[in-house]
């Protein structure tokens, strides 16, 4: 399958007018992140650190590609979220209840949030 | 988009370093995400959304960890904040004895009019504890301040601390729009009630992002 085929399938599962279709949960935990209606799809490409990384201590850190998203405007639009201490102008997203992650990144400059679709649970 | 909230609050954790103030805001320790991206990096700060009284209630909770270490917190942190934490650990004397220079910070940087609440954390280890519950409770009413003991390590009563912080301030808010309000005329009072509160969060925010 292409990765347009792919997104088509996600939209289709995930996305109803442009914007998330079901709640958008922890993985983990089932911690609740977004309301419906309340992210908007966007496709980006983007190297998000990996949520598990290698635990031996020489190792670099390890990047996933990942480009589909949910834009939040707001950060004040987020149910429960974490934003961690910023690096490269970043802040990196996590679980509220249980601190896995990165769920997401956040912009320092534009402010904007935005969400991996698939790092989080879509009920 | 329409605001989806009624009241969004920001809240400060205070304290000596090694109180647990990060355990209060990050379970790291607790789950399989030990040795994960996020625990490396820490947390800044988190949102949660809460339901006061039927009311949606946006909390914005920031560690000050790392801070500390300056003894006082700078004035950007303070800024705009609606309620503190002071946290000591109940096994830790110099920590509770420390809270008095807290509360002496905050007076000097803070808002007035900010909520604040003492928290004794640790009390899970009871064999090690040096700081007993009922000196913390007189502290609290020399301060005339609510005073809890927690565990972060066993969740006990850090929820029941927020809820009850984000209620004082609340309250406090509804008490200063109601004095606010031009008497009389009772049965408008409450849209302009209303109406204050949607314009409330947004000035703050813009306050905010100075940070």
């Amino acid at each position: 399958m292409s990765d347009a085929d792919t997104n088509d399938a996600v939209e289709n599962e995930y996305v109803e007018d442009g914007s998330n279709k079901l709640l958008v949960k922890c993985k983990f935990c089932g911690s609740k992140i977004l309301e419906r209606k309340s992210g908007k799809f966007v496709t980006k490409e983007i190297d998000l650190p990996l949520m598990e990384q290698d635990k031996r201590a020489e190792a670099k850190v390890q990047y996933e590609k990942i480009n589909q998203f949910f834009f939040v405007e707001n950060m004040y639009t987020f149910e429960n979220i974490g934003f961690t201490h910023t690096i490269d102008n970043c802040k990196y997203l996590s679980c509220a209840d249980c601190d896995a992650g990165p769920v997401g990144y956040y912009n320092m400059d534009t402010k904007h949030s935005y969400v991996a679709l698939s790092r989080v649970k879509h009920e | 988009m329409a605001k989806t909230y009624d009241y969004l609050f920001k809240l400060l954790l205070i304290g000596d370093s090694g109180v647990g103030k990060t355990s209060i805001l990050f379970r790291f320790s607790e789950d399989a995400f030990n040795i994960s991206f996020i625990s490396t990096i820490g947390i800044d700060f988190k949102i949660r959304t809460i339901d006061l009284d039927g009311k949606k209630v946006k909390l914005q909770i920031w560690d000050t960890a790392g801070q500390e270490r300056f003894r006082t917190i700078t004035t950007a942190y303070y800024r705009g904040s609606m309620g503190i934490m002071l946290v000591y650990d109940v096994t830790n004397e110099k920590s509770f004895e420390n809270i008095k220079n807290w509360i002496r910070n905050i007076e000097e940087n803070a808002s007035a009019d900010v909520e604040k609440m003492i928290l004794g954390n640790k009390c899970d280890l009871d064999s090690k504890r040096q700081v007993s519950k009922e000196r913390g409770e007189q502290l609290a009413v020399e301060y005339q301040i609510k005073f809890v003991e927690t565990s972060a390590k066993d969740s006990l009563n850090v929820e029941y601390a927020f809820y009850t912080l984000a209620r004082d301030i609340k309250a406090k808010m509804e008490k200063k729009q109601e004095a606010s309000n031009p008497p009389g005329a009772r049965g408008g009072t409450h849209q302009l009630k209303a109406n204050d509160q949607q314009r409330k969060p947004p000035s703050w925010l813009s306050r905010c992002s100075i940070l």
